[in-house]
């Protein structure tokens, strides 16, 4: 064999001087002296075209990869989402035009005519359900993805259109050409069915259970999660990993696909808590004519091997089997954003300066970037008012003093003692520099009426501007 | 733990008795220990000499404080932070308006807390319920309306458990009519809380250390009581860890108010 340099690819420009895929090298660079060549790079392609797979899920999730160039996506009931084919193919086309990458697709009812249509046929074409005969007629016959000794005999014999091909009879045509040619042809007009190898969910913790018959008793469904849960979490085991979340699906005999997932604080893989978990969720699953087939997928996988129980740490044991649970079921039964616990957040504002946190995340180091604590000397209020309420006939001895008598809820309140102000100016580096003014500057005062109770008010604004006097709020309560 | 000290009947004929009705009432109920004020005038008054743990209690707030409960909240984060050092303390709102911040100027260690937001009484019951039942748990705090006596024995199951103490905040939903008092109620003590006005030590400004107005309206094989307490630690950094300074309890008695409404009378508090 010779060592032979071909071309594997050309450009737009290259094809319009001539230039074509196979070419010797030697032969372009005399065609063409200023040719710029590249080394063809087979695997970058192939993560390229991977890469593009994982795009096109965003318009169905069945896509298969037809190397080295091509992909196949099966968008059987959900053009819908587009209101419709065309649409759907516009946007496609709009959006690969946006990323620069040159192509040709093509809709039509089998993958072997949308191949044809897409390689050959007119750029953009969408055969009409059952009507791609008419449209791969005139195309020729290597666009029915012909071995290429059986395309070079179709050649041969003067066969320039698939149409001419369609019309031999079948027996001959088969004789002829062999098998393999008669089951392209087929699968290009749809009377053979052509598998395809879509691409499988990126994450590899996934366990599948099919059954022999389907399955719909309550119990049923609750025997066969925490079957594939044991399935799983064995394999979570002998690697040494727990996830975060599980998703379950329930695929019914319909061919519809029911959806649950659970969340955990802490990665875990023991199998009866999960399926514990789930199983109040399980009577939202309408098991319709029965289930075929159960999946599960781990997310957020990680390695737990370090946070096994010691023996001689009694408060790690206690986490594990008591407050883990606990809370994964709050969050499960409540939802995620009604279980947190409040960290500290770098902001004066006060009511930025608390985050939530997941509860059992572990607490950061002392040198760790996070922020730092809260201010344990300045008196913070124990109720704050997510929206601060208005504070009327509010009565102070001077501007910058701290009110005297303030009106609150409908009720007088006489201040028997105050402290402030404490001046908290807006986060003007955070916003647009236009909105930044005087009047967002807050003076908090804390104050205490004659019966006791102690408040944490602010006054809005400065004083000099008389057209705007400040506004009185009351934010929070001491008890 | 020193603070933690099991029943000490004082005197023999009245204390063997007691211990017998205790005996009887509890029905094979471990005993979880008191949590003593480290005042006789108001551990005197509590069964077995201090706040009994593995029980849970009413606290309540007076005037406008029926809606926004701060004084309660503060009184409740007070006391449950001795309980915070033996484990985690669930929190569980209705509303969302505590502020951790708040809290831990109190010298509750906000790193302790776990806040849920349950959607409806029922659910905020049955939470508190399954936390208190938790390992790790040391003490639940739920802020509720009301607990009827059925809600009210489901969580002193729980309670028994594992030793949790139970705290109830009630509190009214803002602009909601007051529900009719509960007759009965499965809680070990009921308190009222209010806030009084603060002594500034001499010659300093401003507010001084916070004070409550504390009444025990109900209290089970105890006496009822009203005392006038100051949080000493507030907003002092110096006294962050209880079992470290000399400090016995967050909360410092500074005098006996007993019936005799020393205090001044209260504009806020309305009938009902």
């Amino acid at each position: 064999m010779r060592a032979v340099r071909r071309l594997s690819a050309v450009s737009l420009e290259a094809a319009r001087l001539g230039l074509h895929p196979g070419q010797k090298a030697t032969d372009a660079m005399a065609l063409v002296p200023e040719l710029a060549a590249a080394e063809a790079e087979p695997e970058a392609d192939a993560a390229a075209l991977e890469a593009l797979a994982h795009w096109c899920v965003r318009y169905s999730p069945a896509v298969a990869i037809d190397a080295p160039d091509g992909l196949f996506l099966d968008v059987t009931g959900v053009d819908h989402l587009w209101n419709g084919e065309a649409a759907m193919l516009a946007d496609f086309r709009g959006r690969l035009l946006a990323n620069g990458l040159p192509f040709r697709c093509a809709i039509a009812d089998t993958p072997g005519a949308a191949w044809a249509l897409a390689h050959f046929g007119e750029e953009g074409a969408i055969a009409p359900p059952g009507g791609q005969g008419p449209l791969l007629a005139p195309l020729p016959p290597a666009a029915l993805r012909l071995e290429t000794e059986t395309w070079a005999q179709v050649e041969r014999l003067g066969l320039r259109q698939v149409g001419q091909l369609m019309a031999i009879p079948r027996a001959p045509f088969g004789r002829r050409f062999g098998r393999a040619a008669l089951t392209r042809l087929d699968q290009a007009l749809g009377r053979e069915r052509e598998a395809l190898t879509f691409r499988r969910p990126p994450t590899p913790w996934y366990a599948r259970l099919a059954f022999a018959e389907p399955i719909s008793a309550p119990e049923d469904m609750a025997r066969v999660t925490g079957d594939i849960a044991a399935k799983l979490c064995a394999r979570l085991e002998t690697q040494g990993q727990g996830a975060r979340r599980f998703e379950i699906a329930f695929h019914r005999v319909d061919g519809k696909a029911l959806p649950l997932a659970v969340g955990l604080s802490l990665p875990g893989r023991d199998p009866a808590r999960i399926a514990k978990l789930f199983a109040p969720k399980l009577e939202t699953v309408d098991p319709g004519f029965g289930i075929e087939v159960v999946t599960l997928m781990a997310q957020a996988v990680e390695p737990i091997s370090g946070r096994q129980v010691r023996l001689d740490n009694a408060r790690e044991a206690t986490v594990e089997e008591g407050l883990a649970p606990l809370v994964d079921r709050l969050t499960n039964r409540l939802g995620e954003d009604r279980v947190w616990r409040a960290g500290p957040v770098e902001s004066h504002v006060p009511e930025l300066a608390v985050g939530r946190l997941r509860p059992l995340a572990p607490a950061p180091g002392p040198k760790s970037p996070q922020a730092r604590a809260w201010d344990r000397q300045t008196p913070r209020p124990t109720r704050l008012f997510r929206r601060p309420e208005p504070v009327e006939a509010v009565m102070a001895l001077t501007p910058d003093d701290p009110p005297s008598q303030f009106r609150w809820r409908g009720q007088t309140h006489r201040v028997r003692r105050a402290e402030g102000p404490e001046r908290i100016g807006e986060e003007w580096w955070k916003g647009a520099i236009e909105t930044v003014g005087v009047g967002h500057v807050r003076d908090y005062y804390r104050v205490e009426d004659e019966a006791g109770a102690r408040f944490w008010l602010f006054r809005a604004g400065l004083y000099d501007d008389p057209a705007q006097p400040p506004k009185w709020w009351m934010h929070g309560l001491f008890g | 733990m020193s603070v933690f000290r099991g029943h000490s009947p004082r005197d023999g004929g009245l204390g063997a008795l007691r211990a017998k009705i205790a005996a009887i009432e509890a029905s094979g109920r471990p005993d979880s220990g008191v949590l003593p004020f480290g005042d006789l005038a108001v551990d005197g008054c509590l069964p077995g000499g201090g706040l009994p743990l593995g029980r849970w209690h009413e606290i309540g707030g007076t005037g406008l404080e029926v809606e926004t409960a701060a004084a309660p909240a503060a009184f409740t984060a007070l006391v449950t932070a001795p309980l915070a050092a033996r484990g985690q303390v669930v929190w569980v709102l209705r509303r969302d308006d505590l502020w951790a911040p708040g809290l831990a100027g109190l010298g509750f260690p906000p790193e302790r807390l776990i806040q849920v937001c349950a959607r409806d009484e029922a659910e905020a019951l049955s939470v508190m319920e399954d936390a208190l039942a938790t390992v790790g748990v040391a003490a639940v705090v739920g802020e509720v309306e009301a607990a009827d006596l059925t809600a009210g024995r489901r969580l002193q199951l729980a309670c028994e458990k594992r030793g949790a103490t139970g705290f109830l905040i009630l509190r009214r939903p803002y602009g909601g009519q007051p529900k009719r008092e509960a007759t009965g109620s499965a809680a070990a003590t009921r308190w009222r809380i209010a806030s009084a006005p603060s002594e500034p030590a001499a010659g300093e400004f401003g507010l001084g250390s916070p004070r409550f107005r504390v009444e025990l309206e109900r209290c089970r094989g105890g006496r009822t009581g009203t005392w006038l307490f100051e949080a000493p630690g507030a907003y002092d950094p110096a006294a962050d860890n209880w079992e470290m300074t000399d400090v016995a309890h967050p909360l410092r008695l500074v005098a006996d108010l007993g019936d005799r409404q020393l205090a001044p009378a209260q504009p806020l508090r309305r009938a009902g």
